[in-house]
Formats: C-alpha cells, structure tokens, sequence
C-alpha cells in the first residue's frame, strides 16, 4: 500500500520533470512550443472535471463554461483595462469563480444526469450570451486581444511562446500539486465518500451540499485558470470555447485518461489534443477515427488509461500481500 | 418524563393512496433496547425514516431529547446524537474497512471540511478512536480490506460501526439481521447487547426475527397495517391476543 503510494508520487514527479523540458523534446518531435502549453492547460482545465466527475460523481456536463469565462476574463481585462498578464490571469480565474457562485445554488438540488442536464443548460447559457451579447465578446467572431507583458518583480519582459510555456508548465505543477493534496484531505475524502454513497455521508452527520459547492468552486478555479490560460495563448477568445463540444471534450479526456485518478486528466489532454491533430492533418473525417479509437479505448479501459493500469498493478499485488489483514 | 430520550407523537405519512403510517406515537426510554415489529407492509420502515429525517411525516411530531426535530435535516439530528442503519447495508462498498470508519470519525471531530490532513495529537486521537470501533465489532483484521468483498454480516458489522463513529445517544437500527446466516445473526445479537450494555445506548431496533426480538427488546412496541396495535413488555407483548392474531402466532411457529 505505501510502497505502492511511493511509487505513485515518485512516477508523477518523473512526470513533472519531463515536462520541464517540454519545448526541447518537443523540437526533436517536432512539435510546437504553444502546442504543449496547449495540452497542460486543458490538463488544468480538465482536473476540475476531475475533481467533480472522477472524485465526486457529479457529471459536470457544462463545465466549459468555467474554461470559456477564464478565456473571455482575461481577454476582456486586456481588451477594455489594459491589464498585465498576471493580472488577466487573475481576472479570469475571477470570472470562472463568480460564474461557478451564480449556478452552483441551481445545482445543488440535483444529483445524477439531472446535475449533468442542468450544468449543460446552464454552459449553454453562458455560450449564448457569449454569442450574442456582441457588444462586448465580439459575438460569433470572437474577441482578439494581445498578449500583455509579464511584470512580477524579477520575472518581467515579453512572453514569448518558449515563456508561455513555462508559465503554464509551473501553474500545471501547481494545480497537480494542489489536487494531490486536496483529494488526500479529510475534505476530499469526504468527496469521495459523497461519491460512493451521498446518503450515508449525510448519516455521519454532514451537511454534503456544502461539500459539493466547494467542490463546484474548486472546479471552477482550475476551469477558470485553464481557460484564461488558453486566451492568453492564443490571444483570443470565441463562444465556441463555453460551447457544449468543449465541455464534452473535458469529460472525454477526463474519462479516458482516468477519471478519479491524479494523472487523468494529463494522459486524456496529450491524447486528445496531440491525437486530434495528427488524424486532422491526415484526414479531413477525423472524428471518426477519433470516435473509434475512444471506443476501442473504453472497451479496452474501462476506468481509463491511467485507472485500468492502476487495478492491474492492484491485482498483480493482491496475492503478494498474504499478511495484509494481520494488524 | 425526563428520562424519554426520543418520543414521536401522532406520526403519520402515506404514499398516494396508501396510508403507510397512521397516528403512530412511541416514547423510547433512554438506556433502553426498544424494538418495533409488525408483519410485512406495517409501516415500521417508514415510521423508522419519519425519526431519521429520511423523509418528514404528513403530521406528528419527532422530539430528541425535548427538542423538536421534525423537520430538522437528516445530518443535523445526527450531530444530536442519533444515527442509524438500514436495512441494506449503507457503507462506502469500493473503500477500506478503515477509511468507512474515518469519513464519519473525522466529521465527529469537526476537520471533514479541511484541506489538511491532521497531524500530531489530532490524527492520534482519529486513529485510536478507529481502533476502538474497529475491536468494538470485532474487525480489526479486516482493516485494509475493501468494504464491498466482506460478507452481508460483517458489512452490517461495518455499518454499525459507522454509525458509532457519530458518537450516538441512540442508535436505530433497520432489520439488522436481515438476510444473515445464523452464525452472524449470533454476532450481530452480541454487538446490539453490547451497545447498550458497554456503550450505554439507547437502541430502537425494527426486526422480524422473533428469537431475537424477545431475547434483547426491553420494550415492544408492534404495528399493523400503518397503526400502533401494542406496546409493552416482552411478556406482555407475547400474551397479547391480538398481536397473536396479527402476527406473532405464525411467527413463533415458523422461528421457534
């Protein structure tokens, strides 16, 4: 069990490492810089998603409403404030927060698909008005802005894309980071108890509501900072990002790299984003080789990639421990 | 009157067209092993979920410790001291025999809502409290092992540890021999004993098992068809006549 658990941490700091030269094996791979900052925010992103669906059961089928405010935050604190790159970063993670504050009491009343329905509803929403209210997002065709300099201190200058990188790679450790220790909590125990049973939880004398609002804000805050994140990469945001496809995205991703585990959410944002430009570079009907390949991989894995390795570690172990139940 | 720790006066609750509870009252002495039965359909799940807050009664009232609780949250009355089981076991399947016991011990001392997890006395404290609830129903060997692969008898076991890790006045307890072989119907009869007799609970128990009703209940109370049709003694309760009729004749038969 703890030799187990060192192993664990011990594969996720050699995962961290290597993603520390991220630009320098991706130039020998030959892929870009902006790329694999790409694959680490919508890893950001999708441990929010995590974090509800994989650790409290709670399908979050709206959640790239979170991702698109975190984008249309920070582009608009630029846009309309001229704010600094920290800043907008701010303001982002600020927007997917308030966001998660207005719907969260809706939600709260509902479990199960009704939860995942609702949250839909409510991404669509939030889509629309992004959509419509041209005004200010710039409506369907979106909203350019720049990509303002960094002014933290010692660390200032232009981000470049190499910079950008590493800004998203050390928010990328935090998050991880943040996430272990949460899901470790007694807090996150109890998610995960909510997630097994909610009723008994209730019978130990706690109020799971609460839990799980918390747990919606947390989410909302890797959303919100994986979304501003995207924004200040690409120096855009469009409705599509609060779109419904997005949201399914995240959830894929999620489940497919492992829902409830640390790790998922990365393996399910390398496949997913990596994946879906290789094919769409061979072929035009790229979804389709998509589709089939999560088919094979849901067949193949059932608790996802990194969950499905896990239970196979777990039960090669399981004869191996003979003197587990002594005391 | 002091010594009533739950009274429900005039409970009633029906579903559509059924009237599943009507005009029940109970007075539940404290330090007592108080069961209810009544044949299939009587009502006694239903009164049971009206005191846990599972769902509110149409009318009546609930009251703990001479405080009204009708209405109040299911997990705030737990905080009262009361807690309870079902009649299927409600555990945490995929986790540890350990971890069941942690989620409800650490909510008992108030950190369930950190994001760190305790340290030095704190934890010490968590873990000898586990420990005890752990050799109390008699499972400390099975610490580490996952909930779900444990027999229906030691997940009951299980479950009532859960329970304790609230630290209850009172415990109810749904059916807690339902479908259980008789060699655990043996160690689940001892556990009850135990709460009251080492633990100084109060226990209302529900049970169709008249072996077992009439070897722990101090006081009976039997419902029929959604009413109150007796209470009292064990002796008392076996002497009725029209509990005979309703239910106890053929039990005895078929049980003894």
């Amino acid at each position: 069990m703890t030799s187990g658990r060192r192993a664990g941490i011990l594969a996720g700091v050699a995962v961290l490492v290597v993603l520390a030269f991220g630009p320098w094996i991706g130039g020998f791979l030959n892929i870009d810089t902006s790329f694999l900052s790409e694959v680490l925010l919508t890893a950001i992103a999708a441990l929010g998603v995590n974090l509800l669906l994989g650790y409290t059961g709670l399908p979050i089928f709206g959640n790239a409403a979170l991702f698109g405010l975190g984008a249309y935050g920070a582009g608009l604190a630029i846009k309309d404030f001229h704010a600094g790159f920290a800043v907008a970063l701010l303001v982002g993670v600020a927007a997917a927060f308030v966001g998660a504050l207005i719907i969260a009491p809706f939600l709260l009343r509902r479990r199960n698909i009704y939860f995942g329905l609702l949250s839909l509803a409510f991404g669509q929403v939030f889509y629309f008005i992004a959509y419509r209210y041209s005004d200010v997002t710039g409506g369907e065709d979106g909203m350019a802005f720049t990509r303002p300099a960094l002014n933290l201190g010692p660390i200032r200058g232009t981000v470049t894309e190499t910079m950008m990188y590493y800004i998203t790679y050390g928010l990328f450790v935090l998050a991880i980071v943040s996430f272990w220790l949460i899901v470790r909590s007694p807090f996150g125990q109890t998610l995960v108890a909510i997630k097994q049973n909610e009723l008994r939880v209730r019978y130990l004398g706690l109020n799971t509501d609460r839990f799980i609002l918390v747990g919606i804000l947390i989410a909302a805050l890797y959303g919100g900072l994986g979304g501003a994140l995207y924004g200040l990469l690409l120096r855009f945001a469009f409705p599509l990002l609060l779109d419904w496809h997005q949201s399914g995205d995240f959830v894929l991703m999620t489940m497919l790299g492992g829902a409830g585990t640390i790790f998922g959410p990365l393996v399910g944002a390398i496949i997913f984003v990596i994946g879906k430009d290789i094919i769409s570079t061979i072929t035009p009907a790229w979804e389709i080789f998509l589709g089939a390949f999560f088919i094979a991989c849901v067949l193949g894995f059932p608790k996802g990639i990194l969950g499905s390795i896990g239970d196979a570690i777990a039960r090669r172990r399981a004869p191996a421990e003979p003197n587990e139940t002594a005391p | 009157m002091s010594d009533v720790l739950l009274s429900a006066t005039g409970i009633s609750k029906h579903f559509g067209g059924v009237q599943a509870v009507d005009n029940v009252s109970i007075a539940v002495e404290r330090g007592s092993i108080h069961a209810m039965i009544g044949p299939n359909g009587a009502g006694k799940t239903t009164f049971f979920n009206t005191l846990s807050g599972f769902f509110l009664p149409d009318s009546g009232t609930v009251r703990f410790e001479d405080v009204d609780i009708t209405r109040e949250a299911n997990w705030r009355r737990i905080a009262r001291g009361l807690s309870r089981t079902f009649q299927t076991p409600s555990i945490f399947p995929d986790l540890s025999v350990y971890q069941n016991l942690l989620i409800g011990t650490q909510a008992k001392r108030g950190v369930a809502f950190r994001l760190s997890l305790p340290r030095g006395k704190e934890r010490d404290e968590i873990e000898a409290r586990i420990e005890e609830l752990l050799g109390f129903v008699g499972l400390g060997a099975v610490r580490r092992r996952t909930v779900s692969e444990l027999s229906h008898g030691m997940q009951r076991l299980v479950e009532i540890a859960m329970s304790l890790s609230t630290e209850p006045k009172l415990v109810l307890l749904d059916e807690p021999m339902a479908g259980l072989a008789e060699a655990e119907t043996d160690r689940v009869v001892g556990v009850i004993r135990d709460l009251h007799d080492r633990l100084g609970l109060t226990v209302l128990f529900v049970e169709h098992n008249m072996r077992v009703v009439l070897g722990l209940a101090q006081r009976i109370t039997v419902l029929d068809r959604g009413r109150l049709l007796a209470e009292g003694s064990p002796g008392e309760i076996a002497a009725d006549d029209a509990v005979r009729d309703a239910y106890l004749g053929k039990e005895i038969i078929e049980n003894v």
